[in-house]
């Protein structure tokens, strides 16, 4: 006998993560993973009620899920490609020009940091051809 | 708020609310921005509202299964899917964001072995572990890795997103809670919302004792050996399957019940069907017994008139055991799945094929270069 509450929770969990970060990543391939989290909370709970009814019918329609969802990562490649031709970013925003008419546009008023921190902190490495010491001013 | 009050009083509610307010907190603090990102708040709200929330879980359903080993897969297959699904969402580096996906899956396919789909979990593996890869040389290769940039830096309205996020599976757990056996006992309801499983455990394992001992019956070799071993078995079977058909009178029928009595309340397909094998179930045990008896009473009773016997004991144990088996998934998967989908479920399968076929033309179209040779 098993709990299909947990498992249910547990894919509630997974499909409330994958709907914030569709809405708030702006980077078109983490928003289509996130998607794709949102399928998995969803292909937890058909599994869970298949075992609790004890028949097959939700492991076949996530055998389909599984299949429709393949069909979107190859199509939203095929999109990521074209759209990057044209403006050579993945950002979702530099497309709002597709916007709804009266929808106001996303302007960044916040200065992004010169660098990344993590690559700040990396070690320095001498110029190649000079001996260490020199490099350094010893 | 009170944390610890709301974690151990009886107001699930103010504990779901109070949940999903701290991860809606954790995940906007954990999100990339320019300004006002602070990753140890992020990860001390975000460790509050999974502790209160795995508690409310607790107090609400109980124990995710019955034995300590399952227990154990469970809570760390969900844990990892959740605590690797926060990293991927608040994670600025789209490469490691598809490391902690692969990690995800991994971790769902945990939770799909627990659930008995050991095909799913393996073509889900096999499925996503080539999309991620194939996610992972797109982003090395349209992603410039130096300095930041606006896509991976910045969120789009993080307050709202995850604030709408978190009131959905707020609202979701609630509807959940609404309908749990908890929720249904404190309002003094006896009736749960969720149909109960038509075969209970107890049935199985009481199905599958007598058809042990139906085929120690059906070995007998002498009239007197077969009475003798037959001898308990009617009342057996009608404690368990009701032979004086008991009137339903109430509506609370416990465990003492017969199953077609207790199926009789149940009005989906699948109970209906079960019941109709358990009423045929009946009928073939009683006169299965009808004939055993018959034969014991007799002076003398020939060799064939006792093959006969043994025979139909030998045919009551099959139905007996095949009706146990409506309970529980089948043990072959793969074969079952096979025969579901190419006998239920074969339109849908050719029209997730023309899908497939469609999505692939599609693709090839649409990345294609324009005038460039395919």
């Amino acid at each position: 006998m098993i709990s299909v509450w947990h498992y249910l929770a547990v894919a509630a969990v997974l499909f409330a993560l994958g709907l914030v970060g569709f809405l708030t990543r702006r980077n078109l391939i983490t928003m289509f993973l996130s998607a794709e989290l949102m399928l998995q909370g969803v292909v937890i709970n058909l599994l869970a009620f298949s075992r609790f009814h004890a028949n097959l019918s939700g492991q076949s329609f996530a055998l389909f899920v599984v299949a429709v969802a393949a069909c979107e990562a190859g199509l939203a490649m095929a999109l990521f490609i074209a759209l990057y031709r044209r403006s050579k970013s993945l950002d979702a925003t530099v497309w709002q020009s597709l916007r709804e008419t009266g929808v106001p546009a996303t302007i960044d008023p916040e200065r992004l940091p010169a660098s990344l921190p993590e690559l700040a902190d990396d070690p320095k490495l001498p110029v190649a051809g000079k001996k260490p010491q020199e490099a350094a001013g010893v | 708020m009170n944390l610890l009050a709301a974690t151990t009083s009886g107001n699930a509610v103010g504990q779901l609310a109070a949940a999903a307010v701290l991860g809606a907190l954790a995940i906007f603090s954990l999100l990339p921005k320019p300004k006002g990102r602070s990753i140890a708040f992020g990860v001390f709200a975000a460790i509050a509202s999974a502790v209160v929330l795995v508690s409310w879980t607790l107090r609400q359903f109980g124990d995710p299964a019955k034995g300590t080993v399952e227990q154990i897969l469970f809570w760390l297959f969900a844990g990892g899917a959740c605590f690797f699904a926060t990293v991927f969402v608040t994670q600025r580096n789209p490469a490691r964001g598809a490391i902690a996906f692969a990690f995800v899956i991994v971790s769902v396919c945990g939770l799909f072995l627990l659930l008995a789909a050991p095909f799913l979990m393996a073509a889900t593996i096999v499925i996503y572990a080539g999309a991620i890869i194939v996610t992972f040389l797109f982003v090395l290769m349209l992603s410039q890795s130096s300095g930041s940039s606006d896509e991976n830096d910045r969120s789009r309205e993080p307050m709202l997103g995850s604030l709408a996020g978190f009131a959905f599976l707020g609202l979701v757990l609630f509807a959940l809670y609404l309908g749990s056996p908890t929720a249904a006992a404190d309002a003094g309801q006896p009736t749960l919302p969720l149909p109960a499983r038509p075969l209970t455990a107890e049935d199985r394992a009481a199905l599958l004792a007598l058809g042990e001992q139906l085929r120690e019956a059906a070995t007998a070799k002498t009239k007197d050996e077969l009475h003798e071993k037959t001898r308990g078995l009617r009342d057996a079977f009608a404690d368990r399957l009701g032979f004086p058909l008991a009137t339903v009178e109430d509506k609370t029928l416990g465990a003492d019940r017969s199953i077609p009595e207790r199926l009789s309340l149940l009005v989906d397909p699948n109970s209906v069907s079960i019941r109709k094998n358990a009423e045929e179930l009946r009928t073939q045990a009683r006169a299965t017994f009808d004939a055993v008896e018959n034969l014991s009473v007799k002076p003398t009773a020939t060799a064939e008139e006792l093959a006969a016997a043994t025979k139909e004991l030998a045919a009551l144990r099959e139905s007996t055991v095949l009706l146990a088996a409506r309970g529980e998934l089948p043990a072959r998967n793969v074969a079952s799945l096979g025969y579901a989908l190419y006998t239920d479920y074969l339109l849908a399968v050719e029209l997730a094929g023309t899908i497939l076929l469609v999505a692939t033309i599609g693709a090839v179209v649409i990345a294609g270069r324009k005038g460039a040779p395919a």
